[in-house]
């Protein structure tokens, strides 16, 4: 099976703090890899990791057959990311945010003109293309943002929280606009705590607790593995051992 | 309502304790960087035990003499200026406070508190800004000295006077903080205004030294004198009537009067005090109020113009760092700070302009200016100074478009080189803008000479560039743009690194050229060393580009964390 993410004891540490212990992910490639986990379990240090953000403390990683460490620049070449802050230049405005991605990825201006006019048409942003970023609505610019990811065609693609703070009928149309990506064999590794969007659109899953990967395989065997009848909810609850919280005492709310 | 003061007071408590506490900090450059950003509000608060005691003492003697029958005293004038100085500190200050040190109006609503009772917050609030601070042991120990010098009437009376004058900087600083946070709230009349703020306030505080340092020309003095016109009598009386009718000059009224035994006047004064209170505390709670019902953003949406972004490119450079660069260019003359760089130079240069042309030469420090090559020169340096907000902090300014770079395929030297050409840029503008001035008001002097001026330019930046690049990766520094003070400044390593770099980097374009004058006495020459030396400047700087970019490499992870 080719791998589009793969680590091995990837392990990042703040001083005393080990925020992601050890993880061995592997992300096929082709699929949509949702990758769960609680407050502070360490998924965006583990996304900041796979992006070149922060430098993992000890383990390897192999992103699309490369080594990031090694060939960042290469790596990405061929992925795109929406980070957690979004990371928009606020004095740009939509349309030059993405004339300044298809710059660094050296796109010919006809190639990335018309991809540009096509990712803003789907996005709905197309009135607000002369409208700097300082001025778009938290909708507006996490679809910049993943316009900005999409527009040099990557092969794999980051999403950390891509549905939060999206309206349904934009949420909607990304996620059909990432199954379409799949579909044409682009790898996702989105993170997000919808889980009801993971269930209907991941394939694979993995789920981060504390810093550990507890979990990961395709999110059918997982269900089966867990028993019949057993929600994405029950599975998730069950790894990261979440019931003890359900049964304290809060009489007086 | 005493608890509502007592919450707020710990929290404004806490926020400064916990401004000093050691957070975030992920290495030991960030610890050493974050210690530096710390000493200065540490050193402001030591500063203060001193200075409170100084007023204090001042005060308490001047109150002393004035009981003595001494109605001119200097350490009454002085601390009348002080207190002078607190008020026009009450409408600054609240305005170049960094936002974030601003109460947030929206974040007050939520709280289960009503409004008058937030007000009373704000205002007890403003009791701790430094100016009202400082004006507190002036009317207090006033009094005491007067009291002491047997004056215990009028020193009742200054007593009150004084209370009254504290509350009316308090009113005035509330006042300007709600008033410029409605103001704000508009985005666009915001940033216009901080434009028009940061422009103006400096200009204005230069006036009176450009008067000043015209050249000692008894000639020119002379011949100035036969032509001054005294001012018009009816413009004398307005400015003096102005001037006694503020808030610091009626307390001085008060107490002076006071102590002549003059006690209608003392308490007319006083009532004026008074009066200056109610107006401005209502005209602050009206404000607030306003603020309070609509505290959110009104601006509308901003469009820019219809110039083509798709396929701009900078010759000699690669495409991503030609994109770094268009980037940097474009936040500098889209921010409020941004524009002041570019702006403030050639308005400061202008006013030099004029003077020159009024005075014939001027002494400005230790600098001659008596031609337009020494004009085009000061502009050129000026530029190149104006800039060192951004260039000492080029990293950080990007906000979360640096994440965005981080992110992209851009390798260091992409980035390293896209933000220094970027930066060149926006001196390049306003120092062009100075010499083409310079040239056509004071066309004399050798052409060489003029050709050397914007050359030892490029050699000082060519050496400045990654130097700034170096110290922005060390002593990065989050910032708002769009706010005019400390908020938008460079961090303060890295303001004073920069500086001295800057007068490093320029020395040798400086020396060549008087070699090329004094020594050789070829002003022909100049041009052809400067030439060289910009060569010579850029190979080093493309040799000084390989540790800052390894420096930078070593930097990435903590300038993507702190922005």
């Amino acid at each position: 099976m080719e791998l589009a993410v793969e680590t091995h004891g990837l392990t990042r540490e703040f001083g005393s703090l080990r925020a992601v212990d050890g993880i061995d992910l592997a992300v096929p490639a082709g699929s949509l890899y949702g990758f769960l986990g609680p407050n502070g379990a360490g998924k965006s240090t583990t996304i900041k990791c796979l992006t070149g953000l922060l430098r993992p403390t000890s383990g390897t990683m192999r992103i699309l057959g490369t080594d990031p460490l090694a060939d960042p620049v290469s790596v990405k070449r061929r992925t795109g990311v929406v980070p957690e802050d979004l990371a928009l230049f606020d004095r740009l405005t939509g349309e030059e945010t993405l004339s300044f991605i298809a710059q660094v990825h050296a796109m010919d201006v006809a190639t990335a003109k018309s991809r540009a006019s096509d990712l803003l048409d789907l996005m709905e942003l197309t009135s607000a293309n002369r409208t700097l970023v300082t001025d778009y609505s938290h909708g507006m610019r996490k679809k910049l943002s993943l316009a900005a990811a999409l527009l040099p065609a990557p092969r794999l693609l980051f999403l950390d929280e891509p549905f939060e703070g999206i309206d349904a009928v934009a949420s909607r149309q990304i996620k059909e606009l990432l199954l379409s990506f799949v579909a044409r064999g682009g790898t996702i590794f989105l993170t997000t705590h919808i889980l009801e969007i993971v269930e209907r659109l991941s394939t694979h899953i993995g789920i981060i607790a504390k810093g550990r990967l507890v979990a990961q395989g395709r999110i059918d065997e997982l269900r089966a593995g867990a028993g019949i009848g057993k929600s994405l909810e029950d599975l998730f609850i069950g790894f990261v051992g979440g019931e003890a919280r359900t049964h304290a005492s809060l009489d007086w709310i | 309502m005493l608890r509502v003061l007592r919450a707020f007071a710990w929290m404004r408590w806490r926020v400064f304790v916990n401004s000093l506490e050691r957070t975030g900090s992920r290495d030991t450059m960030e610890r050493l960087s974050l210690a530096i950003e710390q000493l200065g509000p540490i050193v402001a608060a030591v500063t203060l035990i001193p200075a409170t005691l100084m007023l204090s003492a001042g005060a308490m003697y001047a109150g002393y003499r004035l009981a003595g029958d001494e109605p001119i005293s200097l350490a009454f004038d002085i601390l009348r200026f002080v207190m002078l100085g607190a008020m026009a500190l009450s409408i600054i200050g609240p305005i170049v406070m960094p936002i974030n040190e601003r109460p947030n109006a929206v974040r007050l609503l939520l709280l289960p508190i009503p409004r008058s009772a937030l007000y009373a917050a704000q205002a007890a609030g403003a009791v701790s800004d430094p100016w009202v601070l400082l004006s507190l042991p002036i009317v207090i120990f006033l009094a005491v000295g007067l009291a002491a010098g047997g004056a215990v009437t009028a020193a009742a009376q200054a007593f009150v006077a004084g209370i009254l004058f504290a509350l009316a900087l308090v009113g005035l600083s509330t006042l300007t903080t709600s008033a410029f946070s409605l103001v704000v709230r508009d985005r666009r009349r915001g940033e216009l205004l901080g434009l028009l703020f940061i422009l103006i306030i400096p200009i204005i505080s230069m006036l009176p030294g450009l008067l000043q340092i015209q050249r000692d020309s008894h000639e020119r003095r002379t011949a100035r004198s036969r032509h001054e016109r005294p001012m018009p009598e009816w413009m004398h009386g307005t400015a003096t009537a102005v001037f006694g009718a503020l808030p610091s000059e009626l307390y001085v009224g008060a107490t002076r009067t006071a102590v002549n035994r003059e006690n209608a006047a003392s308490a007319g004064s006083a009532a004026g005090l008074a009066a200056y209170v109610l107006a401005l505390h209502g005209l602050a709670l009206l404000a607030f109020t306003r603020l309070l019902d609509s505290p959110a953003s009104m601006g509308l949406r901003r469009s820019t113009g219809r110039s083509e972004s798709w396929g701009l490119r900078i010759p000699g450079l690669s495409p991503g760092a030609s994109a770094v660069a268009i980037a940097q260019l474009r936040l500098a003359t889209r921010t409020p700070r941004g524009r002041s760089l570019l702006l403030s130079p050639l308005l400061v240069f202008v006013l030099l302009a004029v003077m020159l042309q009024r005075s014939g030469g001027m002494d400005i420090g230790a600098l001659p200016i008596a031609s337009g090559q020494g004009l085009a020169t000061f502009g050129s340096a000026l530029c190149l100074l104006s800039i060192l907000p951004f260039s000492m902090n080029q990293f950080a300014i990007d906000g979360a478009g640096l994440t965005l770079e981080l992110l992209s395929p851009l390798s260091d030297s992409d980035i390293l080189t896209g933000k220094m050409a970027g930066i060149g840029l926006i001196i390049v503008v306003p120092a062009t803008v100075c010499l083409l001035i310079a040239f056509a008001l004071f066309p004399g002097g050798a052409l060489a000479l003029w050709i050397s001026i914007p050359l030892g330019l490029a050699a000082t930046y060519l050496l400045v560039a990654p130097a700034a690049a170096l110290i922005s990766a060390v002593f990065p520094r989050a910032v708002d743009l769009n706010s005019y003070g400390r908020g938008s400044n460079a961090h303060g390593a890295a303001g004073f690194l920069g500086l001295l770099t800057f007068a490093a980097a320029g020395l040798p374009a400086i020396g060549l050229t008087t070699a090329a004058t004094a020594i050789f006495r070829s002003p022909a020459l100049a041009p052809v060393l400067l030439l060289v030396w910009c060569a010579i400047a850029f190979g080093i700087g493309r040799l000084l580009l390989i540790p800052v970019s390894r420096v930078f490499a070593r930097r990435r992870e903590n300038l993507g964390m702190i922005v």
